[in-house]
């Protein structure tokens, strides 16, 4: 069956993707990982997400997919070893060290980076000679390369979902030399969502109504999920640790649930699936690649006006049988009145907010205060880390 | 220490260097100019052929007979990106090296030996501090080469991000170069095959070459006058550590953004 894996910026959002029905997530440590500003785990935090996902039989595999400065390179080892210590399921490299180190010093699994900008056969009998078990393939690949690919025998990973990087992994240092943050080493300053203006060549400017920027649409393979999983692709990405756990929680949910039809031969309402995606979404998602094309409706030329939704209004700490009345965190306004539906990782349920009580259990209309406590009153059960959003068959 | 060239045109192999780095047609990127095959044939000068595209597979079979073709034509190697370069290169009897220059990826020993397996030379990136390039040779047996004049490659796209925009906003432009500005500097912009971005400064390594003991340096004539760049390889070839604040000196009266890039100040890691 094919692996859906998720993302994982921390310990919460590691349980959260795993609830909704991640088979495994991806994560950083405090050193060698792309997202060197995401909070990511400590040894101890590593050491219970591994704990927690190996109870559930899922798996962590952990990111060390920067490229290392000579500082860097001497103490990779001591940290490839802890991570076999700490059980990691595989590591995600793409240094050729890194990769050599770990296959010849540890017994770590060991799957090449998308980081490594893998497009072709040739790489990937390279890396199957040297004993890597799977390949994250670029994103700049198309159905039939991928097909192609896939015949060599190793493991193959492709993204299906989240931003996209505008150029070739690994060969994009904008962010380097416009703002000293370095890409490869997990300080991408995201210079592809800047503006910039357009000259020509005798240095006249020739922008027009939006600025010139690289910036592209995200991915999103939604469409393509049964043929993906028709060609065997061993694991399905989402792209995103530095993402809310709401958002994963959609995302992995949307998926969680796109996958199982297949493989069980149920039917899906998929327009509604790729409605809940679009709303969680703060830009438009697109192919891309996979389709093979990639012209000008790829691009998002959209003065960085990304939508930001307050769909998400709040989400579920407690429920109280007895009384009926489910705990909730505010995170965006609602009020009396409104139509919502609180999704959890097996069932969604809609509803109509009649009362809303505040913490010393008076009656308000509005609930507008920054995570504000409230409690509800509702029949059916919700459960903690349920999340409470607008229902988006209303609007 | 030899000294290598970028070039723009075949004149350019009359100067007085060591030898040249040629871009081919449909194998390569970032480079001043794509030859054909046959055009090394009039060189006479060591021969390095830069095969740095990221492959796809439909590129595999004519990069296999490119690179058997080049055993006629007396290289001395080829500098790749891609993995596929090596794993092609290595099965075929080829009578050059093969060159590891994965262009930001070449930044420390312990990666430059890991490749010293299969390859005789390494390319250094220029994302790194002097001390680090330093660093690398004296930890290192393999030959080392790197760019210390020219402009910096600093993006390679395969979407058309230039005519994407044009096409988008209905605007008419052939400029075979564009640039991209951010109000303070501009940076060169080419989509051809690919979108390719440089710096916006002209890399200056005219005093660090006295300080690097590397085989092989390289000067990149993209974007150069020809007159002016026959001038760089002569400023270059003459430098020495008396005559070093002069000829520099001269180097900064002929080019107005001549910059450091990171020799002396290193990339932040993480920013938190």
């Amino acid at each position: 069956m094919t692996e859906l894996l998720a993302p994982a910026g921390d310990l919460e959002r590691l349980k959260i993707a795993l609830l909704y029905g991640a088979d495994a997530v991806y994560i950083g440590g405090l050193a060698f990982g792309l997202r060197a500003n995401a909070i990511n785990f400590n040894e101890e935090d590593m050491k219970s997400a591994i704990e927690y996902a190996h109870k559930l039989n899922k798996k962590v595999y952990v990111t060390v997919n920067i490229l290392l400065h000579n500082k860097e390179s001497n103490l990779l080892i001591n940290y490839l070893k802890k991570l076999e210590e700490l059980k990691v399921d595989a590591i995600i490299a793409s240094d050729l060290y890194v990769i050599t180190q770990a296959l010849e010093k540890t017994n770590l699994e060991v799957h090449v980076s998308t980081q490594a900008s893998t497009t072709n056969v040739e790489t990937v009998k390279f890396y199957k000679e040297l004993g890597v078990k799977r390949i994250v393939l670029a994103r700049e690949l198309n159905k039939d390369e991928i097909n192609q690919i896939q015949k060599i025998g190793l493991d193959i990973e492709i993204f299906i979902h989240g931003a996209m990087c505008a150029g070739y992994s690994g060969r994009c240092v904008l962010s380097n030399y416009l703002t000293l943050r370095d890409a490869n080493r997990g300080g991408c300053s995201q210079i592809c969502r800047w503006d910039f203006d357009l000259l020509d060549e005798d240095k006249n400017i020739i922008t027009k109504d939006k600025n010139f920027t690289f910036c592209t649409k995200d991915l999103s393979l939604i469409n393509s999920i049964y043929d993906i999983c028709k060609m065997g692709i061993n694991s399905l990405k989402i792209e995103g640790r530095m993402r809310s756990t709401y958002y994963i929680a959609t995302v992995v949910s949307c998926y969680r649930k796109i996958i199982d039809s297949y493989y069980n031969n149920c039917k899906i309402d998929l327009k509604h699936v790729k409605k809940v995606l679009d709303r969680v979404a703060n830009r438009e998602s697109i192919v891309q690649f996979f389709d093979g094309n990639y012209g000008k409706d790829c691009n998002y030329y959209n003065n960085r006006e990304e939508i930001s939704n307050q769909d998400f209004l709040g989400e579920v700490i407690s429920y109280d049988e007895k009384t009926n009345l489910v705990k909730i965190q505010q995170r965006n306004y609602f009020k009396k009145g409104d139509y919502v539906e609180f999704f959890g990782p097996n069932k969604t349920i809609k509803y109509q907010i009649n009362e809303i009580f505040d913490e010393d259990m008076n009656i308000i209309d509005v609930v507008n205060h920054p995570k504000q406590i409230v409690y509800l009153k509702i029949d059916e059960e919700v459960l903690p880390h349920d999340f409470m959003r607008i229902d988006i068959d209303k609007i | 220490m030899k000294t290598l060239i970028m070039i723009s045109n075949l004149n350019q192999i009359n100067l007085n260097v060591d030898g040249v780095i040629i871009g081919l047609k449909s194998l390569s990127v970032n480079m001043p100019a794509y030859f054909d095959i046959d055009d090394l044939k009039n060189i006479k000068k060591e021969i390095f052929v830069m095969i740095n595209k990221n492959m796809h597979n439909s590129d595999l079979d004519y990069l296999k007979d490119i690179l058997i073709k080049l055993n006629d034509y007396n290289i001395k190697g080829v500098i790749f990106y891609d993995l596929a370069v090596l794993n092609i290169g290595r099965s075929l009897n080829l009578n050059y090296d093969l060159v590891w220059g994965s262009e930001h990826a070449t930044v420390n020993y312990n990666t430059i030996n890991t490749y010293s397996k299969w390859c005789n030379y390494a390319y250094v990136s220029n994302d790194i501090t002097l001390k680090d390039m330093i660093e690398i040779k004296k930890n290192t047996n393999i030959k080392l080469m790197v760019t210390l004049f020219g402009y910096l490659p600093i993006f390679v796209s395969k979407r058309h991000l230039v005519k994407n925009y044009l096409n988008t906003f209905n605007i008419n432009d052939l400029s075979k170069i564009n640039y991209m500005w951010d109000k303070e500097n501009t940076y060169p912009l080419i989509d051809s095959d690919y979108t390719l971005v440089y710096t916006n400064f002209i890399l200056n390594g005219l005093k660090e070459k006295l300080k690097l003991d590397y085989d092989y340096i390289v000067l990149n004539s993209f974007m150069i006058e020809d007159t002016l760049f026959s001038k760089v390889v002569d400023i270059f070839n003459n430098v020495n550590i008396k005559n070093q604040d002069e000829l520099d000196d001269v180097l900064n009266s002929m080019f107005n953004n001549l910059g450091k890039g990171f020799f002396y100040k290193d990339t932040i890691y993480k920013v938190k």
